[in-house]
């Protein structure tokens, strides 16, 4: 079953590269179509796993990983359908297509225990998952920005001056994205504190009494917090805006994507539901 | 037999004063059509006159290209020997591969340049809107519209700036977006600066502003573009709000040096510069262009990139001009299928007039019989006509060949007796010496 949007998810990423490289609007309209396609599966799959168990399927680093993926293809269709810009669909297909292998590989979904069965924690997870997918999208904004940057700054216009946007566009396309994703990390973070501290002095579970901010996974959230508060204060406060703003929105994001696997697989105590 | 034709002159083959002494666009377009309409050349007809060419597009026999070229000459009361050289004629197909070229932007003086197709539309709905179009011209330049629009979607050919003012603008627009709130600050008041500013005006810029080591040079730039002046010793004050610089002073030494630049990016902190430098010899030290957010750009870059562009035009041709193959052809089916209906409602009527005459001369036997008998027999005739025809309609109107076309016809005509038109009328007029020169 999981294999239906990883195809579709996979043929996407293939149809955006044509359509990038080839400019041809058909393509490009067929690109969009595939994507729609995935995240129409994805969303089936969604809700047969939200039957199964009888809850929204975020529990566990996969079921978040597989919500994540289909929270930023809604995003980045909502982008798309909204400006009529498709060159940023490239990376983000690709980046969808790669993390869908790993809800692809696991479809087990979990159960709930019943210490996460609280709206509090859907929230927590919706909020931090959307966060998470802002700053995916500004994170390939970033990076678009400073490829058409350095092109032009080299005098070399070529397949980047093309295809892409203005910086200006790109620069404040950025902005707009960091500031709803940092709005949404920063509900997350305060949910998940306000849930941890009720459930854990009725709770005995070794996973609840672990959520500190020395966790790995809180802890390195709370990193991501900072620097994108840093990232907004610095656009507004101090001019950092372009080639600034690009790169750390780029570098930010490599921070909430470890945090996102590895942390949540390999290191952390309190997120492994 | 009617036939679409075009006559006109263009770049390609006239010089540019002829060119001007040839321009229907200069009285309007309607009364250029209305002096051809009562020629009584045709019943349908566009004139498209631009910089470059003068052209109709017209619908008429034979004689049609001849009496178009004498319609140039008495219009713009030129004798004709001085045209005769330099108008062209294409005929059938040819006309119609000659539009949609013109229509692609493939005929014009910079190959690929946009504005053609919005000239070619506005002369046909010139024609269209007072009535002087119907089904040929009509599907012809409605063809050519849509090839027009294939070829600028499915190719580069209109793709990346031709000149040097374009290109920068076009850079411009890739670093800022919109310039409608840039500042532009230009440094010099010669001959450049003046065309690179009437070009930043078109784009609507917020402010222009202007220094030059005179300031009465630069009172007088800024008067013609809208600007301000300010003096030479202010350099520093407009160089730190300003988003555009346009160096193109006369300067030996470099006016805006490493340092002077550097002072001035601090309290722009991010805010990208883009200073474009057409000045030979050089305004701006080269080492400018590595401060962070600056973005140089010399009068050598800028042609390389419109060399660059126009290599990239030229090698999109190919492709341009297949689709143009792709929907002549298609136009040209239609042309052959239209050619034949002349001759099939000829031959449809001939039949008639012999089954009405056929029944009137049997009047007096079909007197005795009763109503409903006589329509019987009205409507069998009828119907036996219409199965006569059905196989022979169809045949021709699949003929595609031109030379087959002409052979069918002319059968028909002769063994039917077809005698609205003259089967071999085309042969001893082609012959004539035609003022036109054939190519």
């Amino acid at each position: 079953m999981h294999l239906i949007p990883l195809v579709l998810y996979g043929c996407a990423a293939g149809t955006y590269m044509a359509h990038f490289a080839g400019r041809d609007r058909s393509i490009g309209r067929l690109a969009t179509a595939l994507l729609g396609a995935a995240v129409l599966a994805h969303t089936f799959i969604i809700g047969m796993q939200t039957v199964q168990v009888g809850h929204a399927p975020l529990v566990g680093t996969t079921a978040a990983v597989s919500a994540f993926v289909w929270l930023l293809g809604l995003a980045y269709l909502y982008v798309e359908l909204t400006t009529d810009e498709r060159a940023m669909g490239v990376l983000v297909t690709i980046m969808l297509a790669v993390l869908y292998i790993i809800p692809a590989l696991d479809p087990q979904v979990t159960s709930r225990p019943d210490v996460l069965r609280s709206p509090l924690f859907t929230v927590h997870v919706l909020a931090m998952l959307f966060a998470y997918a802002s700053f995916a999208l500004a994170c390939v904004l970033g990076v678009t920005y400073v490829l058409l940057f350095n092109e032009i700054k080299a005098k070399h216009l070529g397949f980047f001056y093309a295809r892409l946007p203005s910086l200006q566009v790109l620069d404040v396309m950025n902005g707009r994205v960091v500031t709803i994703g940092w709005i949404f990390l920063t509900i997350g973070i305060a949910v998940g504190g306000i849930w941890a501290t009720q459930v854990q002095g009725s709770s005995s579970d070794p996973r609840v009494q672990a959520m500190s901010p020395v966790d790995p996974k809180i802890l390195v959230a709370l990193v991501s917090w900072a620097v994108y508060s840093f990232a907004l204060f610095a656009r507004r406060a101090i001019g950092w805006t372009g080639r600034r703003a690009a790169w750390l929105s780029a570098l930010a994001f490599v921070i909430v994507l470890l945090n996102f696997v590895p942390v949540g697989y390999f290191l952390t105590k309190s997120h492994n539901f | 037999m009617t036939r679409l034709f075009t006559v006109g002159l263009s770049h390609r083959t006239a010089p540019v004063e002829l060119r001007e002494s040839v321009d229907f666009s200069r009285g309007g377009a309607g009364e250029a059509l209305a002096a051809l309409a009562s020629r009584g050349i045709s019943k349908e007809m566009v004139v498209l006159s631009t910089c470059n060419r003068a052209e109709v597009y017209a619908v008429a026999g034979p004689e049609g290209p001849d009496a178009v070229a004498r319609f140039f000459a008495e219009y713009h009361e030129l004798p004709l020997a001085r045209l005769t050289d330099h108008l062209y004629v294409r005929r059938g197909e040819e006309a119609a591969r000659h539009l949609f070229r013109v229509a692609a932007g493939l005929d014009s003086l910079v190959v690929g340049e946009p504005q053609i197709l919005g000239q070619v539309k506005t002369a046909y709905s010139a024609a269209s809107d007072r009535g002087y179009t119907s089904s040929t011209i009509n599907r012809l330049f409605h063809t050519a519209f849509g090839v027009g629009k294939r070829v600028r979607r499915e190719t580069g050919l209109s793709e990346g700036a031709v000149s040097v003012s374009y290109a920068a603008i076009a850079l411009a627009r890739k670093i800022f977006g919109d310039l409608t709130g840039l500042n532009v600050l230009i440094l010099g008041a010669g001959g450049m600066a003046k065309l690179t500013g009437t070009h930043l005006k078109a784009q609507q810029v917020r402010q222009i502003t202007i220094a030059s080591r005179t300031l009465a040079a630069a009172d007088r730039l800024a008067r013609q573009l809208d600007g301000q002046a300010v003096a030479w010793t202010d350099l520093t004050a407009v160089l730190s709000t300003a988003d555009i610089v346009i160096t193109a002073t006369g300067a030996v030494e470099p006016v805006l040096t490493r340092a002077s630049v550097a002072e001035v990016m601090r309290p722009r902190r991010q805010r990208p510069l883009f200073i474009i430098d057409i000045a030979v010899p050089r305004d701006v030290e080269p080492s400018v262009g590595d401060l962070g957010q600056v973005f140089l750009y010399n009068i050598d870059d800028l042609q390389g990139i419109v060399k660059e562009n126009l290599t990239r035009r030229s090698s999109e041709l190919e492709r341009a001009e297949a689709i143009v193959g792709e929907e002549v052809a298609k136009f040209s089916a239609w042309l052959h299928s239209r050619e034949v209906i002349p001759t099939v409602v000829a031959l449809r009527d001939r039949f008639e007039a012999i089954r009405q005459s056929e029944l009137a001369r049997l009047e007096p036997k079909l007197a005795g019989l009763p109503p409903e008998a006589r329509a019987r027999v009205d409507e069998i005739t009828q119907l036996l006509v219409q199965k006569l025809l059905l196989t022979p309609t169809e045949q021709l109107k699949a003929v595609r060949e031109e030379t087959l076309i002409s052979a069918y016809t002319d059968a028909l005509n002769r063994l039917f007796g077809l005698g609205a038109e003259e089967p071999s009328a085309e042969a001893p007029r082609r012959a004539r010496v035609s003022p036109i020169r054939r190519d």
